[in-house]
């Protein structure tokens, strides 16, 4: 993956896991039994953001890949159920209204991560690929 | 101190992270003017521990809700080492991690450029929920 766009997606993430660790770490501390299942998931979001950050600055490209996936996963679910089953959601959570509070960040982030590491997973398959069909 | 924030430092800070968004795409798209976005950010630190001192000096005057306004101003500390994230892909920050992303001169005033435009957006965020909880409690 172009270092820049590795950097940069480290940064966001890691922006993102800050955002979301402290919102969940004050909802959860001071009201947890308001919205039990809305604070649990911001901090789950937490959780794989920080995951994301750390796997992508150590090269563990499958992790990413899982976690990006889990993510933007978690966005439309959370996003279409905050629209379609309200009740559910006594207050909001990172991923609420696919993530509006944060500019929509959440959404557009797992969909660029996705994109980028696919496209490093295939560029590195091509070259697996093309010294043995050299050599052969 | 509630005032001093709201007066002088809130329009300080958010001046400040105007600054540092400009620099960042400036070094973006010149790199020639990195050296300018590094003095902009020792002067962004500056200006991040005058906040954080008044958050501080706030809390003792009147009833500021103090979980989150310590958390904010815990935020607004933890964002300032995501400034100098391209050092880590200098090349001679060489850990034996093969896997580490290595950085070229200009690529690291292009990763540098870009930090400071998302830490600046995002300390202008918490330096406006910090004045919205002073407000609010003031």
């Amino acid at each position: 993956m172009n270092p820049i766009a590795r950097i940069a997606l480290i940064l966001a993430y890691s922006v993102l896991a800050l955002a979301a660790l402290g919102r969940s770490s004050y909802q959860i501390s001071t009201k947890f039994s308001e919205a039990p299942l809305a604070y649990s998931i911001s901090a789950v979001s937490a959780v794989i953001y920080l995951a994301i950050a750390v796997a992508l600055w150590r090269g563990l490209h499958r992790v990413a890949l899982a976690g990006s996936a889990i993510e933007l996963a978690g966005v439309l679910t959370v996003g279409t159920l905050g629209y379609i089953e309200s009740s559910w959601w006594p207050d909001e959570t990172v991923w609420t209204g696919y993530g509006s509070a944060y500019g929509w960040v959440p959404l557009l982030l797992p969909i660029l991560a996705l994109w980028a590491l696919l496209v490093d997973r295939s560029r590195r398959n091509q070259r697996r690929v093309a010294p043995a069909a050299d050599a052969s | 101190m509630v005032d001093a924030y709201l007066g002088a430092v809130y329009p300080g800070v958010l001046v400040a992270t105007a600054v540092l968004f400009l620099a960042g795409a400036a070094s973006l798209a010149f790199v020639r003017t990195h050296k300018a976005l590094t003095w902009v950010v020792t002067g962004f630190y500056l200006v991040t521990v005058i906040e954080v001192v008044v958050i501080i000096g706030s809390l003792f005057s009147g009833a500021i809700p103090v979980v989150i306004t310590v958390g904010y101003a815990l935020a607004a500390v933890a964002l300032l080492p995501l400034l100098g994230i391209a050092r880590l892909g200098a090349p001679e920050a060489a850990d034996g991690d093969p896997e580490r992303p290595v950085l070229q001169p200009d690529q690291i005033a292009r990763v540098d450029g870009a930090a400071a435009m998302i830490i600046g957006v995002a300390a202008a965020v918490v330096a406006w929920r910090l004045a919205e909880i002073l407000a609010g409690a003031a």
